[in-house]
């Protein structure tokens, strides 16, 4: 009957929480699914919103619920690592032959991260490749701020681990 | 990175400092050390690398990055469940505890509550599992809907979603009833002939006794062809001669039920421009079905109506 809101919500987060499903999923079709489901729950539940709520923080949240949930309940963990590696080998032939150790690292990086536990892979994805904040994260992940932290340095450490001998030794030069 | 003590304590606040995230006491604390030990400087740098890397994987294409489809089908499911969620709400009215319940469209539902049983389970019963409370998109409504109930307001202007009629015949019963002005009745048969089904009084009545916005659509208004004011809302016609009352539409008590008496009202003959006097002419002989009942000269002139220029029942008003 009147105006709603929730279209510049939509307008402003779709995009992105879209991005960051399909980071997680590494599937375009889930990603499309999930993002849809994200937004059909948040209009369902946006006017009991306080005001001055952080919209952008409690969509993340919800589509972390929904990602769990994918991963628990489908058991798809396995095909979407497949897909992982099949996207990337299809963005690998995009780069420019010039980047290819980086592009190796960041290939790297990336399988890395796709082989993470669920907990450290969302935590990572969240806090580097989307900017959110730990105490966001936490709420998400149903932990606290602390543990969010150490799911990303966890995280982080695998990464230095599987990167051994990709990062040139230092020369005196870059001293 | 070394397995010495001191190594192995520094090491989160290397990922701290990498990260950018460190409080300057950390920072210091990791540059002193790092300055002293080689492998741990190493292991910085390693992070910052890292962290370098994952900059360049957040900027890098992302492959299936087109949110286009997929918002345009957002956008068509969001359309869908606008047109099929409700909201409502539960007040304390003056008639005992209702519902008020609206879509995006218009009120949906107007419901006595029996209060009986589970609140809960009676809404899911009656609006289904989307519907949402939101007393602040029903308040409005409900606060009119007070001033009605007073007797400070005579409309209620709100926009109807009247998709949940059961039928076409249902959806017509309720359009006629809607039309009939405040302080007026007509009959069960009154309402049969205005849809042009004249010989349709019961299924009349049995559409409005389902009729899902009582108050809203003044079902409280069309009485038996007796003068008999029939049934209401189940078994509450108590509360039919209240709602009558409130109006000025007087009634008189007569066994387990009230009768409008349409010797003491003024009447329209359906189709005629002007209010008479019950005796004008022919129309006491005239079934109510062919009549508007009026409780006062006001109500029939806020309907639109003139003073009949036979009877004058302006010149000669019903006794009150």
């Amino acid at each position: 009957m009147e105006d709603d809101p929730f279209e510049a919500v939509v307008g402003a987060y779709h995009a992105e929480i879209r991005r960051y499903l399909l980071r997680i999923t590494a599937r375009m079709s889930d990603a499309d699914d999930l993002s849809q489901e994200t937004f059909l729950r948040a209009f369902r539940a946006h006017r009991s919103l306080p005001p001055g709520a952080n919209v952008r923080a409690w969509l993340f949240t919800i589509a972390t619920n929904l990602c769990r949930n994918y991963f628990r309940a489908q058991k798809r963990r396995r095909r979407a690592y497949a897909a992982a590696a099949l996207d990337r080998s299809e963005t690998d032939a995009a780069w420019p032959e010039a980047e290819a150790v980086a592009r190796e690292a960041r290939a790297r990086v990336e399988g890395v991260v796709a082989g993470l536990p669920i907990k450290q892979r969302l935590a990572f994805i969240m806090r580097k490749l989307h900017d959110l904040d730990y105490p966001t994260i936490g709420g998400s992940l149903n932990c606290s701020e602390e543990s969010a932290r150490a799911h990303v340095f966890q995280a982080l450490r695998k990464i230095r681990r599987g990167l051994d001998g990709l990062i040139p030794a230092k020369t005196e030069s870059q001293l | 990175m070394s397995s010495h003590p001191v190594c192995r304590e520094i090491e989160p606040d290397l990922l701290v400092v990498a990260s950018g995230e460190a409080a300057p006491a950390a920072a210091e604390r990791v540059e002193g050390h790092v300055a002293g030990c080689g492998a741990c400087r190493e292991e910085l740098r390693h992070y910052r690398a890292i962290e370098g890397l994952v900059g360049a994987l957040r900027r890098a294409p992302l492959p299936g990055d087109d949110a286009a489809l997929a918002r345009a089908e957002l956008e068509s499911r969001l359309a869908d469940l606008r047109r099929r969620l409700v909201s409502f709400g539960i007040f304390s009215s003056p008639l005992g505890p209702i519902l008020i319940a609206r879509s995006e469209l218009g009120v949906s539902l107007v419901r006595y509550l029996a209060g009986r049983g589970s609140v809960a389970a009676e809404v899911r019963r009656l609006l289904g599992e989307e519907a949402i409370e939101d007393r602040a998109a029903t308040g409005a409504l409900y606060a009119e809907l007070v001033e009605y109930l007073e007797g400070r307001r005579t409309r209620l202007d709100w926009p109807l979603d009247l998709r949940g009629a059961r039928s076409d015949f249902q959806r017509r019963v309720l359009d006629a009833t809607a039309q009939l002005p405040y302080g007026a009745v007509a009959s069960y048969a009154g309402i049969a002939r205005r849809i042009g089904a004249p010989t349709a009084a019961r299924p009349v009545a049995q559409a409005l006794r389902w009729n899902p916005l009582p108050i809203v659509i003044p079902c409280h208004r069309v009485i038996g062809g007796s003068g008999a004011l029939v049934g209401y809302a189940g078994k509450r016609v108590a509360l039919k001669q209240r709602l009558l009352a409130i109006e000025g539409v007087r009634t008189l008590p007569e066994r387990d039920d009230f009768r409008v008496p349409r010797e003491a009202m003024y009447a329209l003959h359906v189709g005629e421009s002007e209010y008479c006097l019950p005796i004008c002419g022919s129309l006491a002989s005239r079934p109510l079905s062919e009549l508007v009942l009026f409780g006062s000269r006001e109500r029939a002139e806020a309907a639109g109506l003139a003073p009949c220029t036979t009877c004058r029942p302006d010149l000669h008003p019903l006794s009150a």
